[in-house]
């Protein structure tokens, strides 16, 4: 009998414990799941009557006659891979460097973790002064290199569209330029991530390596980088799932009607506040909770393989 | 001395709460809320400060609650407020199509009792784009029109001591100013808004005002010849360099920083920026974008009207109360703003007005000749309609399509 009473205890306590962040997830993240699925299926300007219309705005959505879509999904595919290729292992490799212990390893730690401090806005302003054609820094060391020459048009990295006049064809740099700062600006967020990992190997392991004659790229190889995995694992995951809800950098350098370089979290916006289409961007919404989903999924997949091999 | 603590605690939390109970002198007030988008940082906030001050005295009975929000961002709450019925008795709104959405969703409270109060003070035509189905849903506040901004300076250096009257003096002068390796023209491409200023205007001394205004608002076809030829017309002058080249990669403080730092000779956007080229004090005249083809249209036709507005909700406990407020408070924030050169008067000016800057004053004496202005195409047009034709216009300047693409492009989008 009493056994059973502290077993009705403890689970009175499980509930109260869990109570709070129950209905934080619940109301945060469950409800607006539900509440966005449910309005994908209506033509709905976010008031007054609403029209059950099926799947047609996901229709609507991969059709890409009025919203590009697949593009934005394309894109932000793209930044995803960018980011994996790129900025991953550009953080690892600062982390693997720092995390050896070299002279002025917090000053580079601060140094390379700054840009995340600093607000998007900032970052997408100061970016812009980089992209400005006549006398902007990266066409001013264009032409400094003689890459650009005498009496060559600038080129305009944030154009939608643009014609070289001495070609007369066509370009657009938009979706790489906007990359660029998007990939630098968290690399120092995920090598202080990694940082963590490589000062988490007891020194103990390094010395003994060393001791046997392992030079430093086989203790990272062998030692360090596999008592990482699970930190690299999440930094993927955050790496992928950002790519996906990319906004602000874009909003700021491609603005919100960029049609190149748009990705699904602009097309979110663009549908329910200047379109007036609250269905259609539910539906967005929707689309790419499931790209985020399914995206952790295949990544912890992966990462499940390789440590069963 | 456990038992005297809580006393204490009891007492303290009770003073505490009769402190946050209201004065005597609020508690026969009637409190009305209003929100709009006079932030900090809007130009308009000293307009809105100004006015309620004064409606304090003249209404001592109300007490006024006022929040604003961010533009973008401003539309989010008000649509999620009306979706909500959690409407303030007062908002800020932007007439035609976006007002029109929650008239229609039966959520805003019809003004036309109230207006009677105020018809002398606000002509008829004023409430043109806040009316539907006869009724008025709206008070306009300052109302802007799209001007053609000559930095006289550069003209003088090409031989104008005036802004070409004519179409063909303006081309001429774009041409003298291309040979002597100046730029005409700046236009922003990263804000398609921009990019219409130019080409609405285009369109409209091409075709005339009403052919635009039925395209615009009263449902007539895209499919127009006029129009094509417009088009065309504006891709000539893309063509023939007139614009800045680096204009599409531009936003419109950038572009209208080059405007102000002498780098263009023209600049053809809205007139809430005469105080901003007051304040530079640079050497600046406005005009209205000459006649292209004098068969069809003829100067004092032009884009812009009161778009500004502020309206009443439906489910507002004052409602009547509120509406007359609504328009003694949207008549001083005209007032205000009008003298501050936020923009024009779209109510009768019975003040001195002498202090407003001379390029205001100008606007307001090309307003007084008018006889026909269309609203901005983006805010007559229903949203979804908007966001198509600027996409449109977008690929114009970029000269992704031509003017036979944009028409047809437009009929088979919308018309």
């Amino acid at each position: 009998m009493r056994v059973m009473t502290n077993r009705k205890n403890d689970w009175i306590s499980i509930i109260l414990f869990l109570l709070p962040a129950l209905i934080l997830f619940i109301g945060i993240l469950v409800a607006p799941l539900i509440a966005s699925g449910y309005f994908s299926f209506f033509e709905w300007k976010g008031f007054g009557d609403k029209t059950y219309i099926g799947l047609q705005n996901y229709k609507d959505l991969f059709d890409g006659t009025e919203v590009p879509f697949l593009l934005s999904a394309k894109n932000a595919l793209l930044l995803a891979l960018f980011s994996l290729i790129i900025q991953l292992p550009l953080s690892l490799g600062l982390a693997l460097l720092l995390g050896k212990g070299v002279k002025g390893e917090r000053f580079f730690l601060s140094v390379n973790f700054l840009p995340v401090l600093i607000s998007s806005v900032v970052i997408g302003t100061l970016w812009k002064k980089i992209y400005y054609p006549t006398g902007g820094l990266l066409n001013s060391v264009l032409r400094a290199l003689g890459i650009l020459k005498k009496g060559q048009a600038d080129i305009l990295w944030l154009a939608e569209s643009a014609i070289n006049p001495q070609t007369g064809k066509r370009y657009s740099y938009i979706l790489g330029a906007v990359f660029v700062p998007m990939i630098w600006q968290y690399v120092g967020y995920h090598m202080l991530l990694m940082y963590a990992g490589v000062k988490s190997v007891p020194p103990e392991l390094r010395e003994a390596a060393k001791i046997d004659g392992a030079t430093d790229g086989q203790i990272n190889r062998h030692i360090v980088l596999p008592s990482m995995k699970q930190i690299i694992k999440v930094c993927v995951i955050f790496s992928v799932t950002g790519s996906f809800k990319a906004y602000d950098l874009i909003a700021i350098l491609a603005t919100y009607k960029t049609r190149q370089a748009a990705v699904p979290s602009i097309l979110l916006l663009d549908q329910t506040i200047n379109w007036g289409k609250y269905g259609r961007g539910s539906a967005v919404a929707v689309l790419l909770i499931i790209m985020c989903f399914l995206a952790a999924i295949i990544i912890s997949e992966v990462f499940k393989d390789r440590e069963k091999v | 001395m456990k038992k005297i603590l809580a006393t204490l605690l009891v007492l303290v939390t009770a003073i505490s709460l009769c402190a946050c109970g209201s004065r005597d002198g609020d508690k026969d007030k009637i409190t009305l809320t209003m929100w709009c988008i006079a932030t900090k940082s809007d130009s308009n906030r000293a307009s809105y400060e100004a006015a309620i001050k004064d409606m304090e005295k003249k209404y001592p009975d109300i007490k006024l609650d006022w929040s604003a929000t961010e533009n973008e961002a401003y539309k989010t709450k008000i649509k999620t407020a009306v979706s909500g019925n959690s409407m303030p008795d007062i908002f800020f709104t932007w007439s035609c199509a976006f007002l029109g959405d929650f008239v229609k969703a039966d959520k805003v409270y019809c003004l036309d009792n109230a207006y009677k109060k105020f018809a002398n003070d606000l002509d008829e035509k004023m409430c043109k784009n806040t009316t539907y189905d006869g009724k008025k849903y709206g008070v306009p506040l300052t109302m802007n029109i799209v001007g053609l901004f000559a930095n006289m300076d550069i003209l003088k250096e090409v031989g104008y001591n005036d802004v070409p009257g004519t179409y063909d003096e303006l081309i001429a002068c774009c041409d003298k100013l291309v040979a002597a390796g100046k730029i005409p023209f700046g236009c922003a491409g990263k804000e398609t808004w921009c990019v219409t200023e130019y080409l609405e205007s285009i369109i409209e001394k091409s075709c005339g005002a009403k052919t635009l205004d039925d395209i615009f608002v009263n449902g007539a076809t895209w499919d127009n010849a006029d129009v094509t030829k417009a088009v065309n017309i504006f891709q000539e002058m893309i063509t023939k360099k007139y614009f800045d080249p680096n204009g599409v990669a531009l936003s419109n403080d950038e572009i209208k920083g080059n405007f102000i730092a002498g780098q263009y000779a023209f600049y053809m956007n809205g007139t809430w920026n005469c105080a901003d080229f007051a304040k530079a004090g640079i050497n600046v005249k406005v005009a209205e974008f000459p006649v292209i083809d004098s068969s069809k249209s003829k100067l004092g036709q032009l884009i812009g009207g009161p778009s500004d507005t502020l309206a009443v909700a439906k489910s507002s406990k004052n409602a009547e109360k509120a509406a007359e407020y609504t328009f003694e408070l949207g008549k001083l924030i005209c007032k205000y703003g009008y003298l501050d050169g936020c923009g024009l008067p779209a109510w009768k000016v019975d003040y001195d007005e002498s202090k407003v800057n001379a390029l205001t004053q100008s606007v307001a004496k090309i307003v007084a000749a008018s006889d026909y202005m269309v609203l901005f195409g983006d805010t007559a047009m229903p949203s979804d309609e908007a966001q198509k034709y600027l996409e449109f216009v977008a690929k114009v300047y970029t000269s992704e399509v031509n003017g036979k693409q944009f028409t047809d492009g437009l009929k088979a989008a919308i018309r």
